[in-house]
């Protein structure tokens, strides 16, 4: 090959080229752009926050920093992981979802810590729970919390009066005190209103029973616990419902079809209230909500986050309190169905009117006391894999008839195999 | 092509013999003297380099780390394959795939066969039909699984009611199995038929007319005509089918996502049993909503393995009785 001197020249500046542009690609790595910027990126997704509020901020705000707001559709936080990793463009403030919030605890230093900012003096005002879900465990604090899902028992007032039920919130909550006394409850109900169920699938209601305690699946020594009684205890509560005949069965995307329909009572998060308004609107005015069998549980609920590229960490945290402050917060709670994170909000007249959905009842007193009543529980950054098994073994009851017994040993060798992958011990 | 280098003549012809001694050999051009032409066509390989190539190695070398896509990367050795070949759920999803594939392929290639022939040989309304034929190939998939997930839902579907009317009790299309696996086979093929069709009207449109009026001479029927005359000519059109087909049958992914990720109790884990789990379904969700990327790319791999395998495996059944 007669490589001629030309030629390398051209070759050698051709790779010079393409490598600057790699170079120029990556470029912004690091420390990432000055401090004290005044321009700051704010990334969320549709819902996360009420758009009004975020809104009125960069009014408020607009003396102080550009505040540029990016609606981000799509799998959020595959995209802020590969925006993180790359190091460029990431985002001065955004939105983590509370179920990610355990794998990416694990890179902490990826983000600052809020207490370092002045988070630590303002934490009383939202709930520990929720707070403690996102610090690690000496103690950073990486997402201010945005909003909660505190569950409660929906039901269909109307349909529990034809069956000579309880219809009074009180009255039902106190029927349906414990797990038993629910599924005595809608074996009554489906006795006396045939053609209803009490649960639209056994994995939700397995989903609530493991909300409700303090350990999950991996504890905090990162040992799997998933075959220990309290996960048992949960399989066996979501198990009765389709013994009993109670069970809806409903794995695909009917659920909006029969809510209201042959569904008459849901477990949910507040935020569940808007699903069921919109998949049901001639039900109106018959719903109620009242406590959850056995206590509540979270389900959902989300934070914000500063990325260590932050450039304008003292300018970014104050945006995010003011956003999140108790009574924008409550605001939250009018425009998007966000349930706040900070207590103080619950008091507040946005919150406390009555729903015509549900009859004009004040939900917020059957939410309010729920959201405080949440127990501390770890969750491990594994967790939600390691739940998976469970969740596709209680399916495979419903869908095959598969035998309670043999699907709880197929989940716990699967979920063990899961943990072990993910250097859980 | 031949006077691409300058040379005369019809280069194939020319007797190749050293130059007699003493000419001036003709001056040969390197490679980088093309630098232009190079530098025309660079941006399809800068492009395919950085998001292609590049990609396809750092996947496998991630298929021998432990690494949740922010922290630091662990090196596992074969660990990911030893955890590959005892998980269940990975051989649950290889045979998922495979039941796919099979029930989607051979509907779609036969009905493909069939459409084209009868389309070669009408005569009106030539470019109407093959357009509606085709439409079904550049509908989004999304829409095209949310509408076959209302059609075929269990409780409220279009089906179900349908065979209400008649008296036939519902049948749990989205919860059963193989019904799940018939339901997405069914919406492969209803997407890719009118494309293959459109390969083999291509191919049918070669083969000479006089081929069939001998054929029509000798008084063959038009099924006759059919398997021994368009398919055997076709064999190789057929063959590239197939091979596409078994790369993109075994790649389905988004049909079974859209059909049972609305169940956000249990999404992306394939349906009621996993039934609907097929292999790129199991890496998306290992590797991108478990963070367990090292082992995502394990299952990619070993999965390409296991098409590789396929395609020649296909190969060699159409390809046989061709030397007979």
């Amino acid at each position: 090959m007669d490589l001629s001197r030309r030629g390398f020249l051209q070759a050698a500046a051709l790779t010079a080229a393409a490598s600057g542009l790699t170079v120029a690609c990556g470029g912004g790595s690091g420390s990432g752009g000055t401090k004290n910027g005044k321009n700051l990126t704010l990334w969320y997704w549709g819902g996360a926050l009420s758009d009004k509020v975020v809104a009125e901020a960069r009014t408020h705000f607009a003396g102080e920093a550009k505040l540029t707001v990016a609606s981000i559709g799509g799998d959020f936080k595959q995209k802020l992981t590969t925006t993180l990793a790359a190091g460029s463009s990431v985002p001065d403030i955004t939105g983590i979802k509370g179920e990610d919030m355990a794998s990416f605890l694990p890179n902490a230093a990826r983000f600052l810590d809020l207490n370092d900012l002045g988070f630590k003096q303002i934490s009383s005002q939202y709930l520990g729970w929720k707070t403690k879900l996102a610090q690690t465990s000496d103690g950073k604090q990486i997402g201010f919390p945005i909003d909660i899902g505190p569950t409660a028992l929906f039901y269909r007032a109307d349909q529990f009066e034809k069956a000579g039920l309880p219809t009074d919130p009180d009255k039902v909550a106190a029927a349906a005190k414990t797990w038993d006394d629910y599924f005595a409850l809608g074996t009554e109900l489906k006795k006396k209103v045939p053609g209803t169920y009490l649960v639209n699938n056994i994995s939700s209601v397995f989903t609530m029973a493991v909300g409700q305690g303090t350990k999950r699946f991996i504890d905090k020594n990162n040992h799997f616990i998933g075959d220990q009684d309290h996960i048992r205890a949960a399989w066996t509560t979501a198990i009765r419902p389709y013994t009993l005949g109670l069970d809806a069965k409903i794995n695909d995307n009917s659920w909006n079809a029969a809510i209201g329909k042959s569904l008459t009572t849901e477990l949910g998060a507040a935020w569940h209230a808007l699903d069921i308004e919109q998949a049901a609107p001639a039900t109106k005015g018959t719903w109620r909500v009242c406590a959850m069998p056995g206590g509540p549980a979270n389900q959902g609920g989300s934070y914000l986050a500063l990325p260590r590229q932050c450039r304008n960490p003292e300018e970014a945290f104050k945006i995010i309190s003011w956003i999140l402050s108790p009574a924008n917060d409550a605001r939250g709670f009018t425009d998007a169905a966000i349930f706040p994170a900070a207590p103080a909000a619950y008091s507040m007249p946005a919150m406390t009117g009555p729903d015509a959905f549900f009859g004009g009842q004040k939900i917020i007193e059957v939410f309010g006391p729920a959201a405080q009543a949440i127990p501390d529980s770890y969750e491990a950054p594994a967790d939600a894999a390691v739940m998976a098994p469970y969740m596709t073994e209680l399916t495979n009851v419903e869908a095959k008839g598969k035998k309670p017994d043999d699907a709880w040993k197929d989940a716990v060798s699967q979920a063990r195999q899961i943990a072990q992958r993910q250097g859980v011990s | 092509m031949p006077g691409r280098l300058g040379g005369p003549g019809p280069a194939r012809f020319r007797p190749r013999r050293t130059p007699p001694a003493g000419s001036v050999p003709p001056r040969r051009r390197g490679p980088l003297s093309y630098w232009r032409q190079y530098l025309a066509i660079s941006p399809f390989y800068l492009v395919f380099l950085a998001f292609s190539f590049f990609p396809v190695f750092y996947s496998l070398y991630l298929a021998f780390q432990h690494w949740d896509g922010l922290g630091t990367m662990r090196f596992v050795g074969l660990q990911q394959f030893r955890f590959l070949w005892k998980d269940p759920v990975f051989w649950l999803s290889v045979r998922n795939t495979l039941v796919i594939w099979v029930l989607s392929t051979v509907p779609t290639l036969f009905g493909a066969l069939v459409l084209a022939t009868l389309l070669h040989s009408v005569r009106r309304f030539k470019g109407f039909y093959r357009i509606a034929l085709y439409v079904p190939n550049v509908t989004s998939i999304v829409a095209v699984s949310i509408f076959f997930g209302a059609v075929f839902s269990d409780n409220f579907g279009l089906v179900n009611a349908i065979l209400g009317m008649v008296g036939i009790s519902p049948v749990p299309w989205l919860s059963n199995p193989w019904l799940i696996k018939l339901v997405i086979a069914l919406l492969m093929t209803w997407m890719w038929t009118g494309y293959n069709m459109i390969i083999y009207l291509a191919g049918l449109q070669a083969i000479p007319t006089q081929i069939y009026e001998a054929a029509k001479l000798d008084g063959a029927g038009p099924v006759r005509t059919f398997f021994q005359i368009t398919l055997p000519v076709m064999r190789p059109i057929i063959l590239f089918t197939v091979v596409i087909s078994t790369i993109n049958g075994l790649q389905s992914f988004s049909e079974p996502q859209v059909l049972f990720a609305s169940n956000a109790a249990n999404a992306n884990l394939g349906g009621p049993g996993q039934a609907g789990l097929t292999t790129l379904l199991y890496f998306y969700q290992s590797a991108f909503l478990n963070n367990d990327y090292g082992y995502g790319a394990a299952i990619v791999w070993a999965f390409f393995v296991l098409i590789m395998v396929l395609v020649v495996v296909n190969w060699r059944i159409v390809q046989r009785g061709r030397k007979s």
